[in-house]
């Protein structure tokens, strides 16, 4: 069973590879384009910088989290494999470009931001300063590709149980309780207190202590429960997922 | 116990029952015919047995084990589905790679052959293969597995017919050389009457019989004549269908069949599957 179950992973690594580093190019392309447009039509480099490339890699993994199920259920499915080895299969594979993606970004973040004259922030380096170590940056930008992986796998697997018109409805009522009832309740339902309560949590949980000082720990934590809880629901779900043709 | 069993299975979609309380068994190193018209059911059937959709009630199992979420049964069974369900974007010879790779039975050099004599393309991306290459594709993978029970729903499909005569030339010699329960889905009836050795036939989700194709067209036959005369034969045996044309009238009688008396203007002659499958599902149609 071992044997199918790593060939199941190497299934899914092997065949994700290639679109990481087109989507790189793309990436570098798009950037070097916009610059050297912004250099010729301004006649100097001043005005040329960039920040949090980490962003489109977030967008990636978000479309990575979504065709995770899409495209590689059915294959899986056919080849005879059990729910319970294509989730292990996906999210494996949601663990092996998170990593990629984390290293390229945490290397491509250093990196520029020592070379480019302009100066050049990372998220991690934008948030937390560029005075941590080094490989935490790797392991927040990992946790935190891997918790979008999670949340979007979690999103399909429901839509895709719920039908079109039901994860509308549920999406819709999800959006006006997150836009228009939570910061209502947050603002009149809550004391002073109990606001300030929730906020100096929130941003202990980024990582902000009261007294100053960043605690990057917190957020790993904060990133392994959000994902967790999310990868916890999507096994829920598939278990009993069926194949729609 | 060895072999497929299917007990009690129902199947339902928002209120409209799929499957009902079907009840089938597959033995080992048979060819079968799993007939039915469109929408009867095969495909449902097809795919609860490959794990791909649960049914409402009952049990399938394999050699004794579940069918349902078991690794267990991985290397026994292979369903080529009708439905599309391959990485469209990867090369055939990547996919016949992968396939290797999650099945031990898989043999590449025969996929290759087969390949070969149907002149697929391994070096195009399933995406980019006509229709018919699609199903020639997925008939290639299942007839190069190995695997103890292997499933072929609606196989022909878009294939004309010098390659559907090629793929039941090439399912037979598989068959020969590796025996294996082949399970063939179709409607096309005329066309595997002779390879298979027993049919399952099903009609509005519900399997209405499981018989060897002897005993099938030996326990049939077809009466013509004067309606008159044919009504008054008819008389206390089991009709299934009749014809008429004027004053002739044809019946479809299920039961063995007797010798007519010497003196009798009435005919006798056999049922072939095909007919026989015409007339056992027309009424449901109608």
């Amino acid at each position: 069973m071992m044997k199918k179950l790593k060939s199941v992973i190497l299934y899914e690594c092997v065949t994700s590879f290639k679109y990481v580093w087109i989507f790189y190019a793309v990436v570098f392309a798009v950037v070097i384009l916009i610059s050297t447009v912004v250099g010729i039509s301004t006649g100097g480099v001043e005005l040329i910088g960039t920040n949090c490339l980490e962003v489109n890699s977030m967008v990636y993994v978000g479309i990575l989290g979504v065709l995770g199920f899409k495209e590689d259920f059915k294959m899986l499915i056919q080849n005879g494999f059990t729910r319970k080895y294509i989730f292990i299969a996906t999210f494996s594979l949601f663990a092996f470009i998170s990593a990629l993606l984390a290293l390229v970004d945490t290397i491509a973040g250093q990196l520029l931001h020592r070379l480019l004259a302009n100066g050049y922030d990372s998220l991690f380096g934008a948030a937390y300063g560029y005075g941590q170590p080094v490989i935490m940056n790797f392991v927040l930008l990992f946790l935190l590709y891997i918790t979008i992986c999670s949340v979007m796998y979690l999103g399909v697997l429901a839509v895709n149980r719920l039908g079109k018109r039901l994860s509308l409805v549920v999406g819709l009522a999800l959006l006006l309780v997150l836009v228009l009832l939570v910061p209502v309740v947050f603002r009149y339902g809550f004391s002073e207190s109990a606001r300030e309560d929730v906020v100096s949590f929130l941003e202990q949980s980024a990582g902000f202590m009261p007294d100053g000082r960043i605690s990057l720990i917190n957020p790993v934590l904060a990133f392994i429960l959000i994902s967790g809880v999310f990868a916890a629901g999507s096994y829920l779900i598939i278990r009993r997922t069926e194949l729609k043709v | 116990m060895e072999g497929i069993e299917i007990k009690n299975v129902s199947k339902s979609y928002g209120g409209v029952k799929a499957l009902e309380d079907v009840s089938v068994n597959f033995g080992q190193d048979k060819i079968y015919g799993f007939l039915g018209r469109n929408g009867a059911g095969k495909t449902t059937l097809i795919n609860i047995l490959a794990n791909r959709i649960f049914a409402d009630q009952g049990s399938v199992t394999i050699d004794g084990d579940t069918a349902v979420e078991n690794m267990a049964v991985h290397d026994k069974l292979y369903c080529m589905s009708e439905a599309d369900l391959y990485d469209t974007g990867l090369r055939i010879k990547d996919i016949f790679k992968w396939t290797g790779r999650f099945y031990g039975g898989f043999h590449m050099d025969t996929a290759m052959e087969i390949a070969d004599k149907f002149k697929l393309d391994v070096n195009k991306k399933f995406k980019a293969l006509s229709k018919g290459y699609q199903s020639i594709f997925k008939l290639t993978v299942a007839l190069a597995l190995r695997v103890p029970y292997v499933v072929f729903d609606e196989p022909v499909l878009g294939l004309d017919a010098n390659h559907r005569e090629l793929f039941y030339e090439l399912l037979l010699r598989e068959y020969t050389e590796y025996p294996r329960t082949i399970i063939i889905a179709t409607h096309l009836i005329e066309e595997v009457s002779g390879l298979i050795e027993e049919v399952v036939l099903i009609d509005n989700g519900r399997v209405i019989l499981q018989e060897t194709v002897e005993e099938l067209t030996g326990g049939s036959y077809c009466v013509s004549g004067l309606a008159s005369e044919v009504d008054e034969f008819c008389l206390g045996r089991k009709v299934i269908d009749t014809d008429e044309l004027g004053a002739l009238k044809q019946a479809y009688i299920m039961g063995t069949r007797p010798e007519i008396p010497k003196d009798s203007r009435l005919q006798i002659s056999a049922v072939n599957l095909q007919k026989l499958f015409i007339k056992l599902t027309e009424r449901g149609g109608k």
